[in-house]
């Protein structure tokens, strides 16, 4: 179900996108966010988007506004999850054709993220745990074995790139940790809000950030074992995301509601905020790095995309007027 | 409420001329006599379905298309009338297909009406929609029970497809399996632990209908019985809860408008239709018109009709609810709501023990009365914690807490962040009745937003006075009524939320509704609230005197406590945080039973409702799928 552009709507709300940097493909998920509710006619096109060429964006699956995260095999880019609304969806054919992999025991999940080094392996942060697949989709089993009962609710989960089957996830209740795919998890970090984001670095693997709600940002150098607050960095202010520049090792930058970006170019030890040419409403749901350029994407809450090729010194809208994008995915380009 | 659709039929239909043509909505109220024969009941019910379906179908003007909606298809077709129009307005439709429950449902009653009437290209493009759009299933229980009975009814409607022909990506056999799997643990969640959106003023329609539906269309038989049972039990639950057809309080969930004029939602219209003892609303309920459609499939049985009508009688029944879903910061998914009605005929009472329901739109507790006519009428008196904190909001809803409370007036809930707000609950309100007494305490921390305790008192009270004993008193219809605040106060106009035309969601105004608002900045606060009827005193002055009579001691430090004696010669002492006490005996609320009084009687976790009315006796048992009709000896 590839659709062309909307003749009269996409182009305007995407013409000033920028083109993704020569080797890197970028796809997000968006939702135009004006006034939509259950029961409302969704007049603009949401869901999932690629960029190609010369910063076109194509319309991939269904029109839906309620993605919140998306997920592509690295092996295989035809095969695509997002997690939304009603569940998981997923394509094996580059958006296609779509099933919904889960059904109504499962609702509302928050992201869906693939074991890097087992892509078939998915893992579904929901509201009420965690679920796994282990065969793309296929079946899904819950796997909470040390999660608490209740505070369990899990916003992100992330795999560590270096060993298969040893995953994070943000919780409500903290960060948890297992080494075994799930089969038993651990708290290595207990707070008392959410955990909004958790990022691997792509520099050092054994390095890790995480934001929370309102208990500020976290740093760990043990692979996620321990954690330790990073100064300098608001504690008690809403931090929805966190992101590492995959060109330079010491720059990371995060974002919240009330903040906008704040980044830090000595590995975190100080922070400025970053805000210059960002909506005054800089609410910033999403960021992310493009691994060839380094520019810096921000996705601004009901205000669209923003761009920054000075790692947040200055930023230009770069599209998705009035939108929330709420998931980015760079993927290198395929060989021509 | 989030229906779009509804807003606009309603908009596009509030003119003068619209109104004329709705005969019981402009009429005179009907009479409140029984009507005892069967055959002229049915006739009765099915002229008011009649009505209904006229009045839609009058609004169609086949020139122009706008007018052909698919509420308008499917009265066309029920009645055999334009089908050709209906084919060609169908077609043009399903290009450009809406997404959700609420419209899935409405395409359900044209495909299931329609089945043999619409020509192969029409039916055609309504499959072709169900292929290629994807329907969002929603977040609340009634987006769950509209997607997931539409969607099974489809399924059925299209077996043995394979999985490319459904938005879903899955089979007509999985989109069966999985939607009956879910509609059967709906059924035995409420059949269980209780209804969560318990008594909605509004909400009732997005369960009656697809119950309705899946009565008169499901082939499998186990189906349709499990719809039938379900509108009996919901219906039997409005019924119990009604005053002369007005829903009363409490509601899981309610809006800005019914919470003061009862009358003025969607239940009024299934009190209509299926009783016929009250107005319908306006547009006979916009969605009501989906039902009136199928109705003549569904008869209410004669036992929940007599509950609907006998007012004669004080009865308390005692319910157990459940909340919505807590997702996070909360010990359970869903916290027990002990629900208490005491009805008579001049007036009801009704509370559940506090705490949220919903965390937006719930009403915790109120005393209404009865009016000749309740169209305009705000017959309530009551009081809230006005709480609103983005923190709660996260606890129920699976995201950024900061994101919500911007989007909900566009939403269609315009007073949640309002500190002047009369709808929603409070974590730090505690409630306790006993038959016609209230008391309602309030222990604010430091910090809250919105420190402040709000009293609503309507412009339809007569007689209003504050008394020199704290007392305030007034005369609602046939009531008298008492109120006494617990700490200082100051009465100012109240404003209401007057909704404004838009194609760009919800809009609103506020305005003037000649009510008044009590509003009490004091965060260890209370209300006591008794009533009674005119027929129990000489005169006003002597219920006044009666109640300033009554022995009544009460602190806000450390903690409210109130020790009274009722109006009713009950020794109550009730302490915020504690269990209430009464006579001496301290109440246990876990001994609830799912249903417990005259009328309506099921044991917790039974499955088993037993409806009564004299020696009428209906029981619906979900173990057996049985409904079994006695007439007691």
């Amino acid at each position: 179900m590839i659709k062309p552009l909307l003749a009269f709507f996409l182009p305007a709300l995407l013409a000033t996108a920028a083109p993704a940097a020569a080797g890197y493909d970028l796809y997000v998920s968006a939702a135009v966010n004006k006034g939509y509710v259950i029961g409302s006619k969704i007049v603009t096109m949401n869901g999932l988007f690629r960029q190609t060429g010369q910063g076109e964006w194509q319309h991939l699956g269904h029109n839906d506004t309620s993605i919140r995260s998306v997920a592509i095999d690295p092996r295989d880019r035809r095969v695509i999850y997002l997690a939304a609304n009603n569940g998981c969806w997923r394509s094996l054919d580059g958006g296609a054709t779509w099933r919904i992999t889960t059904d109504w025991t499962l609702t509302e999940p928050l992201q869906v993220t693939l074991d890097p080094g087992a892509p078939d392996h998915v893992y579904l942060a929901v509201p009420d745990g965690i679920v796994v697949s282990h065969d793309r989709g296929q079946t899904w089993h819950r796997r909470e074995t040390g999660l608490p009962d209740r505070g369990k609710y899990t916003q992100t989960i992330q795999v560590d790139r270096t060993q298969v089957g040893r995953v994070l996830a943000g919780c409500e209740s903290g960060i948890y940790l297992t080494d075994d795919g799930a089969m038993t998890w651990r708290r290595v970090l207990a707070t008392d809000t959410t955990v909004d984001d958790l990022q691997q670095s792509p520099h050092d693997p054994q390095t890790w950030l995480a934001v929370t709600q309102s208990n500020g940002a976290w740093s760990s150098h043990d692979g996620g074992r321990s954690w330790q607050q990073l100064a300098g960095v608001p504690s008690r202010k809403p931090l929805y995301c966190v992101v590492f520049d995959p060109t330079h090792p010491q720059r990371v930058a995060i974002g919240g509601w009330a903040e906008g970006v704040l980044t830090s170019e000595d590995g975190g030890k100080t922070w400025v905020t970053r805000n210059a040419g960002l909506p005054d409403r800089h609410r910033v749901k999403r960021l992310a790095v493009e691994p060839g350029s380094g520019r810096l994407y921000a996705s601004v809450t009901g205000e669209g995309l923003f761009g920054s090729e000075d790692f947040g010194r200055t930023w230009k809208h770069d599209g998705f007027e009035s939108s929330d994008i709420t998931s980015f995915v760079f993927l290198p380009a395929p060989a021509k | 409420m989030k229906l779009f659709p509804c807003f606009s039929l309603a908009v596009a239909l509030a003119t003068p001329a619209a109104m004329q043509a709705q005969p019981s909505f402009t009429a005179a109220p009907p009479p409140a006599t029984v009507v005892q024969d069967a055959g002229l009941r049915r006739e009765q019910y099915f002229n008011r379905i009649d009505e209904a379906i006229n009045w839609r179908n009058s609004r169609v003007k086949l020139a122009d298309p706008a007018t052909l909606d698919m509420a308008a298809i499917a009265s066309k077709l029920v009645r055999h009338e334009d089908i050709d129009a209906c084919s060609a307005r169908v077609i043009e439709l399903m290009k450009d297909p809406g997404t959700g429950p609420f419209w899935m449902f409405p395409v359900v009653c044209v495909a299931y009406t329609g089945r043999d009437l619409l020509s192969p290209e029409a039916r055609a493009a309504i499959r072709h929609a169900w292929r290629t759009t994807m329907q969002i299933r929603g977040d609340t229980e009634n987006h769950w029970a509209m997607y997931y009975t539409s969607l099974y009814l489809m399924a059925e409607l299209y077996p043995d497809e394979p999985a490319e022909t459904w938005y879903t990506g899955k089979s007509s056999a999985e989109n069966l399996a999985e939607s009956r799997a879910y509609l059967i643990s709906w059924m035995d969640l409420m059949t269980t632990v209780g209804q969560g959106e318990f008594n909605p003023t509004g909400y009732i329609t997005e369960y009656a209908i697809p119950m309705l539906f899946l009565a008169s269309w499901a082939k499998d038989p186990a189906m349709r019985q499990r719809g039938h049972m379900t509108l009996d039990w919901l219906f039997a639950d409005l019924a119990e809860n009604t005053l002369h057809g007005v829903l009363r309080g409490p509601n899981a969930r309610t809006t800005d408008i019914p919470v003061m004029e009862r009358w003025n939602d969607h239940a009024s219209f299934y009190s209509w239709l299926l009783f016929g003892n009250t107005p319908p609303t306006a547009s006979y309920g916009g969605f009501g018109l989906y039902f009136a459609v199928a109705a003549r499939n569904y008869e209410v049985p004669e036992v929940i009709y007599r509950i609907a009508m006998d007012r004669e009688g004080d009865y308390v029944q005692r319910d157990l609810k459940r909340s919505r879903r807590r997702w996070r910061f909360s010990d359970v998914v869903f916290s027990p709501v002990y629900k208490t009605s005491y009805m008579r005929r001049d007036y009801a009472v009704g509370s559940y023990q506090g705490g949220a329901a919903d965390p937006i739109q719930t009403h915790v507790w109120d005393v209404t009365w009865a009016v000749p006519d309740p169209r305009g009428v705000h017959n309530a008196m009551f009081s809230n914690h006005p709480y609103s904190s983005p923190d709660q909001l996260q606890g129920w809803f699976p995201t950024y807490p900061e994101l919500m409370i911007p989007n909900l007036s566009a939403e269609g809930k315009p007073s949640y962040d309002e500190p002047d707000k009369i709808l929603g609950a409070s974590p730090y309100e505690q409630v306790f009745q006993d038959l016609d007494t209230v008391v309602a305490l309030y222990d604010i921390p430091p910090g809250i937003r919105y420190p402040q305790i709000n009293g609503f008192f309507s412009k339809d009270l007569a007689d209003f006075s504050v008394d020199k004993s704290g007392w305030i008193f007034a005369r609602g219809g046939r009531a008298y009524l008492a109120y006494r605040p617990l700490a200082p106060y100051t009465l100012t106009p109240y404003r209401g939320y007057l909704q404004l035309p838009s194609n760009e969601g919800y809009k609103w105004e506020r305005v003037p509704t000649g009510d008044t608002l009590l509003q009490s900045p004091h965060l260890k606060n209370g209300t006591i609230v008794q009533a009674a009827s005119e027929d129990e005193f000489k005169d006003f002055a002597a219920f006044k005197a009666a109640i300033i009579a009554l022995p009544l001691t009460f602190s806000l430090e450390p903690n409210p406590t109130v020790k009274l004696k009722t109006l009713r010669g009950r020794d109550v002492v009730v302490t915020y945080g504690q269990a209430p006490v009464v006579d001496g005996q301290p109440l246990d609320y876990t001994k609830w039973k799912l249903f417990e009084g005259p009328y309506l009687n099921a044991e917790k976790g039974s499955r088993k409702l037993t409806i009564t009315h004299g020696r009428l006796e209906r029981v619906l048992d979900f173990n057996t799928l049985s409904i079994t009709d006695s007439v007691l000896p």
